[in-house]
């Protein structure tokens, strides 16, 4: 039996034997859905007590007692009709009278202050005419209650402006005149699929490499460095060749990692199958199923990994201890975070010349351009197997791959000195003496 | 096996580790590397593993240059002890073996053999967490020689164990050595070599200072020392007629004669003055030798079975 085959199938099995790996593959995808729907979730939650509003209106012609009987509205709370806003008071000022304005409205930036009102409006002297002088004064950033306010105020105002001008029409046929139009999105295959469901898709996919590559990539640094802290590298290394010994923690842990994916394709495809009885917008099939996006998601989670975790390999082997190598542990995976950081940028503009150059250099391409791929894949006219994208994707792979032949290469010469070496951290001309040594 | 070093060299940036060392050891032998802290025993250990290539010079095994088929025929024990701490003792021991060429079938059985032997077997399914020190280092002994290696390296092996596991050891060593196999170990600890080794090399600063069978090397010095045992302070025999030198060893004092020194005198000089409880004519101890031959550079006497090293 090969050596390499033995260690690795010692690091394989220290991984899947652990709990920790169970639990890790049932955890995480609920994690992931927990942080993408809550916020949905919370959102759709109903108001649970009254706001309280005041209204300042100066305009004299009873705007303010319009906008708050515009805002009726009410929820079922205990079997009782609440309403969502109350509107404590209306205080009509005179519409020369700024000082008495200016007074009131510190009054009221208390009861704001003392969160005894949550709203209120100003209504300026030319609201009337049109040109709005209107105001909200809150420190909350309820965006449902403000455009709500917003709407109510709109449609009283066009009325207003309506009844001013000689146009003989109705009020609500001038609304459903200017109903404005909700603009259909379609791709040059004609389809279209929400951008939602592409973001949110591309975040799985990218959100799974990079828990892998940082993962796993970790794991084989902190075994290198096991080894090297209990000196039993001394005795390893006279049984396997230091290169048998850094391969097979590899590609043993990677097979942990590929264990993983495989058994979360199987749970997603289960879940896939019921998705009818969850609302998923049906386009995600034309994501899920593109060859493209399924390949790449493989051929780049494999040579991101090798990547990366050959890399962590080359730190583990020239520090100490965990806490020495987490100062090279931050610059890595900001690396690997950059489709992250970048993410909305790069979702507006997949073929922006930052994206380009960020999916040809070989320690962020696994992510960027698996990002690009869920977005443009699916979108394109032709077979997306034969389209531009697809080629893209060829050549960004092709340089990854090269950029792992060359680490394993470089982490190789380093390793086999550096996992012999304890006690002070080598200085970056040793170790480029121990490459060339 | 037998393992010949053929004048290897070894220089870590200025300092010269092991410097033109040559020596034989034959097959079947208990051979002991010997010398102080620094001396270059562990250098010259990892030259011959392959783990550090030496600057200049040949590590010869069986005639031939080292190759990985002699990995598998090696067992090795570090200075510097360790093992995976989350594994059980089972599983560590299959694994070293496995990592020898060893499937884990053939071993099996051994493994029970030698855990009962070490009077470690109620621990087998244990993590080697939960072991002792010691207990680690009897596993870490097992590992190196369960599968049943030609040639047996040990660096430093009396460190860290109780004077009880090292006749334990010891008793397996000689059993090995009959069996026909070659074992070579280092110590600083010149006592317990003397006990152990057939033969023995002498270094210091990385240089041989005296190599040869046990034997061999002492009649080269002849019986030219006296081993004196007295009730009192025997401090005034260095003023004595004959005496070239004195070693101390607190319990007993050894005395080295010039040539042609009348030893009846001395006798009877010391009876004179305290009582003596006895007085032997013998071969110089390994750390007189060793004293004589580097050149008053004393290495620690009587730190036995522990390493200060840094």
């Amino acid at each position: 039996m090969s050596k390499f085959f033995v260690v690795f199938k010692r690091e394989y099995a220290q991984v899947v034997k652990k709990k920790s790996f169970l639990v890790g593959i049932f955890l995480t995808p609920a994690l992931m859905a927990a942080f993408v729907m809550l916020p949905a979730f919370l959102a759709r939650q109903k108001a649970s007590e009254t706001e309280h509003l005041a209204v300042i209106d100066q305009s004299g012609s009873g705007i303010g007692a319009a906008f708050a009987k515009a805002l009726e509205r009410y929820f079922i709370d205990d079997e009782e009709t609440v309403p969502y806003y109350a509107v404590d008071r209306i205080i009509e000022l005179d519409r020369a009278d700024s000082s008495g304005r200016a007074a009131v409205e510190d009054s009221l930036r208390l009861l704001i202050n003392d969160k005894e009102l949550k709203y209120f409006l100003v209504v300026g002297e030319d609201a009337s005419g049109g040109e709005a002088d209107l105001y909200l004064v809150t420190n909350s950033d309820n965006f449902r209650s403000i455009s709500w306010f917003e709407q109510r105020l709109s449609d009283l105002l066009s009325a207003r402006r309506l009844e001013k001008s000689n146009v003989n029409l109705s009020i609500d046929s001038v609304l459903s005149l200017t109903q404005p139009i909700d603009l259909t999105i379609q791709d040059a295959k004609g389809e279209s699929i929400p951008f939602m469901v592409k973001y949110f898709s591309a975040l799985v996919f990218v959100g799974i490499m990079f828990g892998m590559m940082i993962g796993y990539g970790q794991l084989v640094m902190r075994s290198v460095i096991e080894e090297k802290n209990s000196r039993i590298m001394e005795v390893l290394i006279s049984s396997v060749s230091p290169f048998q010994l850094m391969l097979g923690k590899i590609i043993g842990l990677g097979a942990a990692t590929l264990t993983q994916v495989a058994i979360w394709f199987a749970l997603g495809a289960v879940m896939f199958v019921m998705r009818s009885a969850v609302s998923v917008d049906p386009s995600i099939d034309r994501i899920v199923f593109d060859p493209v996006i399924i390949v790449f998601f493989i051929l780049f989670l494999v040579s991101g990994y090798l990547l990366f975790s050959t890399l962590f390999a080359l730190v583990g082997s020239i520090v100490n201890t965990e806490k020495e190598a987490q100062n090279f542990v931050a610059p890595i995976t900001i690396l690997m975070v950059l489709p992250f950081l970048l993410g909305i940028a790069v979702v507006q503009e997949p073929n922006s010349t930052l994206a380009v150059a960020l999916s040809l250099f070989p320690f962020t391409a696994p992510t960027m351009m698996m990002m690009r791929v869920v977005f443009i894949a699916p979108t394109v006219a032709e077979h997306s197997l034969f389209s531009g994208i697809a080629a893209e994707a060829t050549l960004s792979f092709l340089i990854v791959v090269a950029a792992v032949a060359g680490m394993i290469w470089l982490t190789s010469r380093i390793f086999r000195v550096g996992i012999l070496m304890y006690g002070k951290r080598p200085t970056l001309p040793e170790i480029i003496k121990w490459v060339k040594y | 096996m037998f393992l010949k070093l053929d004048s290897i060299c070894k220089t870590y940036d200025d300092k010269v580790a092991v410097d033109n060392l040559s020596l034989e050891v034959p097959q079947g032998v208990l051979y002991g590397i010997i010398g102080p802290n620094g001396a270059g025993k562990t250098t010259t250990i990892r030259m011959i593993m392959d783990i550090t290539a030496p600057d200049s010079g040949k590590v010869l095994i069986d005639g031939k240059r080292l190759d990985r088929h002699f990995r598998n025929r090696v067992g090795y024990l570090p200075e510097e002890r360790g093992l995976y701490r989350k594994m059980t003792l089972l599983e560590i021991m299959l694994y070293m073996a496995e990592l020898k060429g060893c499937p884990a079938r053939n071993v099996k059985k051994n493994c029970d053999k030698w855990l009962k032997r070490m009077d470690l077997l109620e621990y087998k399914d244990k993590k080697v967490e939960e072991l002792s020190k010691g207990m680690q280092q009897k596993l870490q002994f097992i590992t190196t020689i369960l599968h049943d290696p030609d040639l047996i390296i040990l660096d430093e092996l009396f460190s860290g164990l109780d004077p009880l596991n090292i006749e334990l050891i010891k008793d397996i060593l000689l059993e090995l050595k009959r069996a026909g196999k070659t074992i070579l170990f280092s110590t600083h600890v010149m006592e317990q070599a003397e006990k152990l080794c057939d033969h023995i090399c002498m270094i210091s600063r990385g240089r041989k200072v005296i190599d040869g069978s046990m034997a061999e090397v002492k009649s080269r010095f002849g019986k030219n020392s006296i081993q004196l045992e007295v009730v009192g302070d025997g401090g005034f025999v260095s003023s004595l007629a004959g005496i070239k030198k004195v070693t101390d060893f607190n319990n007993y004092l050894e005395l080295e004669l010039e040539q042609n020194a009348d030893t009846d005198a001395i006798l009877k000089s010391v009876a004179q003055r305290v009582s003596v409880r006895r007085f032997a004519l013998v071969e110089p101890s390994l750390y007189s030798i060793f004293i004589d031959m580097a050149g008053g550079e004393p290495p620690d006497p009587g730190s036995a079975g522990e390493v200060a090293d840094v």
